[in-house]
């Protein structure tokens, strides 16, 4: 799902970078209607970007093809607004530390992350419909809310990917390439929704305050 | 007699003759099952390409760029099974040529410095295990680091 370097267009770049300033733009506001002191939230942010950093590491090979963890669902869920910054510096430090994406495509990259973020975020704010203290709802929005975020993650990618295939290369085969691992990522999206599951089963438990993004 | 005998056996030559003749012209014509080889040694440039996991990039599409021309591929190609491709660079165009090797958006590039006749070899990318862990342990570190620093209480 990470676009590296050289592989778009210096156009689809750019484009990636306006597009993934106005939704940082967009995140800040809405941090700050959330909150009264908005860093009252970036202690949560830091450590799901930590987790958010890791997850790319962790490989689930499904042949022919290795994917990774995306953990976008999770992080929309967990943060709200702040997803989309907490995306967009962990996809930073990643392209840093190892080449994983590249800083040419880390606006194309936010975009493919964090916007799958924000509508999991959005899918997950359903629950106060529900009653936000009961937990079948909250399990059933939490897995919704991830396995859509990276099944659209996968897609995004996919479609950029086939848009920008350079004329020189053998399109049948890159796009039958593209098509395999947007559906090797339908297991990830499983695990992942699963696993967001069972993250807000156990915060709802422990600590549900940890779920409301935003102080009231 | 004998020399009758002699006779026929210098027409019999002669038609045989004839006939290999025949036989070589045709063959060497038409069919030209003669094959001239020949070999010169020269420098390769293999490249192996893997997934960061350590999978061989299979079937992965290679665009291989000669120097001044970072527009139009000078060879396109196929990686092997085993994530390998193997190409000659042109020993007439020196400096730095790019491979660029990708699979569905999973994607390097290579640069290889080829000067007049000899090759020089770098690697892109790639680190080991324990520098990986390291610098994933220092980031998760930071990234604690400033959760407690926000989390600290206000006077």
């Amino acid at each position: 799902m990470h676009i590296p370097d050289g592989i778009i267009s210096a156009s689809v770049a750019v484009g990636g970078y306006a597009a993934a300033g106005g939704f940082t733009w967009l995140s800040l506001k809405g941090i700050t209607r959330q909150y009264k002191q908005p860093r009252d939230g970036v202690p949560k942010a830091a450590l799901l970007t930590a987790a958010f950093f890791a997850a790319s590491l962790i490989h689930i090979p499904i042949p022919p093809l290795s994917v990774h963890l995306v953990l976008s669902g999770l992080m929309g869920v967990m943060l709200g607004w702040f997803a989309f910054p907490a995306v967009v510096i962990g996809l930073l430090l990643q392209a840093v530390m190892f080449q994983h994406g590249g800083l040419t495509t880390l606006g194309v990259n936010a975009c493919i992350m964090g916007l799958p973020a924000l509508i999991a975020a959005l899918i997950f704010k359903l629950r106060y419909l529900f009653g936000s203290e009961k937990v079948l709802p909250n399990l059933i929005l939490s897995f919704i809310a991830s396995f859509t975020a990276v099944a659209l993650g996968a897609a995004l990618a996919a479609l950029l990917l086939v848009y920008a295939t350079p004329a020189y290369l053998d399109f049948a085969a890159e796009h039958t390439a593209v098509l395999a691992l947007s559906f090797a990522h339908l297991p990830v999206a499983l695990v992942e929704g699963v696993f967001t599951a069972l993250v807000v089963a156990f915060l709802l438990r422990v600590k549900p305050a940890l779920l409301e993004s935003g102080s009231k | 007699m004998n020399q009758k005998l002699h006779s026929v056996i210098r027409l019999f030559s002669v038609v045989l003759s004839l006939f290999i003749y025949l036989l070589l012209f045709v063959a060497g014509s038409a069919y030209a099952h003669g094959v001239e080889l020949e070999y010169n040694i020269s420098e390769a440039v293999q490249v192996t390409a893997r997934f960061d996991s350590g999978t061989p990039m299979a079937d992965a599409q290679v665009a291989v760029f000669a120097p001044g021309n970072p527009a139009e591929p000078w060879l396109i190609g196929i990686c092997d099974s085993e994530g390998r491709f193997l190409f000659v660079p042109d020993p007439a165009l020196p400096g730095l040529w790019e491979i660029q090797v990708r699979q569905a958006g999973h994607g390097g590039l290579l640069r290889v410095e080829v000067a007049e006749g000899a090759l020089t070899q770098s690697t892109a990318g790639g680190f080991s295990s324990t520098q990986k862990a390291v610098m994933t342990a220092a980031v998760i570190w930071g990234l604690i680091g400033t959760a407690f620093f926000f989390s600290r209480r206000r006077p």
